[in-house]
């Protein structure tokens, strides 16, 4: 008798989801819940990947202050892939999470650990090189995708992969900030 | 079930098929990594520019540029062979993209012609002077589309494209659209040669990175650079006749001779697609500017900005490739078009009075 109830219970819950669906219009309820998650993607899920506006990590004001990015605008899609350059470069392990090993507690887990911004741009304007030990000309692009899978400890992004454009694009701008040509030489201090 | 042998034959075939693909891949590596390594025959122009640049391998390079316009020179991280040979293959590819120059033939420019669809696109037909044209004084003229300025430019946002546009990224455009062709591969030799060249040519000339330079693309004349008579492509066409037509021929369909492209097509299945920024339906200020500062030859700036704009508006009514944009029913259209017109036109115009319209008794 008590499981003839509780069948009846769930039949009349179904029936009531079925006519909640049908009174609502399926395909606008579908248009709603659509909208409703590109909504909270956008704005409520703090989710990076769903926002088009970069995550500011720590030091970026003062690091945008003097290395004049406002020479490229306040905002636009070059400050923001140089933005997402300035993130990956200090904070690897955690905007490039899927391409290294590295977490917090390793010691080098950060692009930084090793070069200087500096050296970034002088890498950058010095690319597409012949190098002796690999026998091959490598460009900028190569060099970070070595990095990843061999000092970061990762896996390669494609070449496509903001991964490395957004590396390239802040050596670019850190490159015209020292206004440096192509073949440039540091000078030793 | 099959029997035993014929699944073993069936097994064998499949990886004697794998297996040859894979020497064939290992043959085309073999070959590709032997043209690398071969001497580099220069084309005339280039042999010339290179030379004037000092292009050599070292550990050190110094521009004649910049010391003949500054005075100054400074120490630049130098070339290795291969480095030079890259540049060098990048400015023949500039220069003469289907190898008519080379005696190798399309070989010696990495098949290049490959990813184009007509027989007269050269890069250096836009990208004037080798990508970098300077008058008798040496200074880099305005709007010549010079390829050093462009790389030290690129990663730039492009509003055609929405992407933040590398130098790589801006190649494949011109051969899809300038070129009416094929997108080649970012890692391909035909991309990264022409970047080295690039290159080679902002360090030579001393440009600095993220610096806008006047060089650099072309110098857009929009309508309100004139005298608002309103374009005219009937304008354009008489104004054609009288200034073009010598060269680029009647119909803009280009003029090859000596075994080589001598002015290149304009209109025709050789000339660029509607999809190029040089096609005035799409945007109309960059033809009116590439007329305007770089033609006629000899006698640049000579037209005005309205005649730029005309001719430019003239030009996009001729039949052309579709781009890829525009979808199969354009695309036949303009098949067929470029069949069809040629012929008629050269009719209507033999006819008595379809001609100059100042070429009359009374003018004579």
């Amino acid at each position: 008798m008590d499981k003839a109830g509780g069948r009846e219970e769930v039949a009349e819950q179904k029936s009531l989801v079925a006519w909640l669906l049908q009174a609502l219009n399926r395909p606008a309820a579908a248009a709603a819940a659509i909208a409703a998650f590109a909504l909270w993607a956008h704005f409520g899920s703090g989710v990076g990947t769903f926002r088009s506006q970069v995550s500011p990590a720590p030091g970026w004001q003062k690091f945008r202050a003097s290395y004049g990015l406002d020479d490229f605008g306040a905002d636009g899609y070059f400050v923001r892939a140089a933005q997402d350059g300035y993130n990956l470069f200090y904070y690897t392990n955690e905007y490039a999470w899927r391409f290294t090993r590295k977490t917090a507690a390793d010691a080098d887990h950060a692009c930084a650990a090793c070069h200087t911004v500096e050296d970034l741009a002088y890498g950058f304007v010095n690319s597409d090189r012949f190098d002796p030990g690999l026998g091959k000309r490598v460009s900028f692009e190569e060099r970070v995708m070595r990095c990843y899978a061999g000092r970061m400890d990762g896996f390669v992004p494609t070449l496509y992969d903001p991964a490395v454009r957004d590396i390239r694009v802040l050596a670019r701008a850190v490159a015209h900030h020292l206004q440096l040509s192509e073949g440039a030489r540091r000078r030793r201090s | 079930m099959k029997p035993l042998p014929a699944r073993l034959l069936k097994l064998v075939l499949v990886v004697a098929a794998l297996g040859a693909l894979y020497l064939l891949a290992v043959r085309g590596h073999a070959e590709r990594d032997a043209l690398r390594q071969a001497a580099v025959e220069l084309t005339p122009d280039c042999r010339a520019k290179l030379s004037d640049y000092a292009l050599r391998a070292g550990e050190r390079y110094r521009s004649p540029y910049l010391l003949k316009t500054t005075g100054r020179t400074r120490d630049l991280h130098g070339y290795d062979d291969e480095d030079v040979r890259a540049i060098q293959r990048g400015c023949n590819i500039f220069d003469d993209l289907q190898g008519y120059l080379a005696k190798g033939g399309p070989r010696e420019r990495w098949y290049a012609n490959r990813f184009v669809r007509g027989t007269q696109t050269t890069c250096t037909h836009c990208h004037r002077g080798v990508g970098d044209r300077q008058d008798a004084a040496g200074n880099r003229l305005v709007g010549t589309n010079s390829m050093g300025a462009s790389w030290v430019m690129a990663d730039m946002y492009d509003r055609f494209t929405g992407l933040l546009l590398s130098h790589e990224w801006r190649q494949m455009q011109c051969y899809i659209n300038s070129s009416n062709g094929f997108k080649p591969n970012i890692a391909d030799d035909v991309i990264r040669d022409v970047t080295a060249y690039s290159r080679f040519l902002a360090a030579a000339l001393d440009l600095k990175i993220g610096n806008r330079y006047p060089e650099q693309g072309i110098d857009e004349i929009s309508a309100s650079a004139t005298l608002r008579r309103g374009d005219d492509y009937v304008r354009g066409a008489f104004v054609y006749r009288q200034k073009c037509a010598t060269c680029h021929g009647p119909q803009a369909l280009g003029t090859v001779g000596q075994d080589r492209v001598l002015y290149p097509a304009l209109a025709g299945p050789n000339a660029f697609s509607l999809d190029s920024r040089m096609n005035f339906a799409k945007v109309h200020s960059v033809m009116p500017g590439f007329i305007c500062r770089n033609m006629p030859p000899g006698k640049e700036s000579s037209l005005d900005n309205q005649e730029c704009r005309d001719i430019a508006f003239y030009l996009s009514t001729l039949p052309r490739p579709a781009g890829d944009m525009q979808g199969p029913l354009a695309a036949a259209w303009q098949q067929l078009m470029m069949i069809v017109m040629p012929p008629l036109t050269r009719y209507a115009e033999s006819l008595p009075g379809n001609g100059d319209p100042h070429d009359t008794a009374e003018a004579r």
